[in-house]
């Protein structure tokens, strides 16, 4: 309990710390520390192929992804923030997690849950048989993705 | 198991707000998809640990896994976007796309 609440207080120091951060390779790097600790968290959770995927994926891939961006876009490095913001959004963020911490529990009574027979068999079966059309979903969604990327590249036309 | 529940959501509910405040106090582009990402982060965490607290870790788990396989896509398409609107406005300030001329 102590170990997660330990890891779940570092996700969200180094996620704030990716928002509020002037630099932005720092603020990707800082995000990919936060999801290397919630991958963990995952683990802890008994979640261990979500933990996988937020790792190499999230912490890995999107990270170098970031990185290549931040590269590629140099020079446009120095947009300037509004001053307000970086001292409201501290102050903000606090309160919140004050009204957080009051409110929360007593939210969670009235949440209805509905009910559902108990799980049984292993994740691939669940993963299987239970979901496959959310993997049907995943594999639309990664191929619109490559051809989003592929269109905002495409060379230009010699007439053009 | 109600106690656990409650940290996760309570943390949950930060990394939200966290990103919320991100997307509407930054300009930069990619400091907004950093705070999109961290909304993320947190429904995430949201779903997988109401899995868990409700005895269907295994459910939560392939959602979650679905959940960042579309993340991934999204920041891929998004990247690649703010990768052509630097070209054209030489900038990455979120107020230059408010300048709408073909």
């Amino acid at each position: 309990m102590i170990v997660q609440t330990a890891l779940l207080i570092g996700v969200v120091l180094f996620s704030v710390l990716a928002i509020a951060l002037r630099d932005v390779l720092r603020s990707a790097i800082s995000l990919a520390a936060a999801s290397l600790l919630l991958g963990i968290v995952f683990f802890k959770m008994n979640a261990p192929y979500a933990g996988v995927f937020e790792i190499s994926v999230v912490a890995g891939l999107i990270t170098v992804l970031f990185i290549l961006t931040i590269a590629l876009t140099k020079a446009g490095d120095e947009v300037r923030e509004s001053r307000l913001v970086n001292w409201v959004f501290p102050l903000v963020f606090v309160a919140f997690v004050a009204v957080d911490a009051l409110v929360m529990k007593s939210l969670l009574g009235k949440v209805p849950a509905l009910a559902a027979a108990a799980e049984s068999g292993t994740f691939g079966e669940v993963l299987w048989k239970g979901r496959t059309f959310d993997l049907v979903g995943q594999i639309a969604v990664i191929l619109a993705g490559v051809f989003a990327v592929l269109a905002l590249f495409r060379k230009r036309e010699k007439h053009d | 198991m109600t106690n656990t529940w409650y940290l996760y959501v309570f943390f949950a509910a930060a990394l939200v707000f966290a990103g919320l405040l991100g997307l509407l106090g930054k300009r930069n582009l990619i400091k907004l998809l950093i705070a999109i990402e961290v909304i993320g982060k947190g429904v995430s965490l949201l779903l997988l640990s109401t899995g868990f607290a409700k005895g269907h870790i295994l459910t939560a788990q392939a959602l979650v896994i679905t959940f960042i396989v579309v993340e991934v896509s999204l920041i891929a398409t998004a990247l690649a976007l703010i990768i052509n609107v630097y070209r054209h406005t030489k900038s990455l300030d979120v107020r230059n796309l408010a300048k709408l001329k073909g």
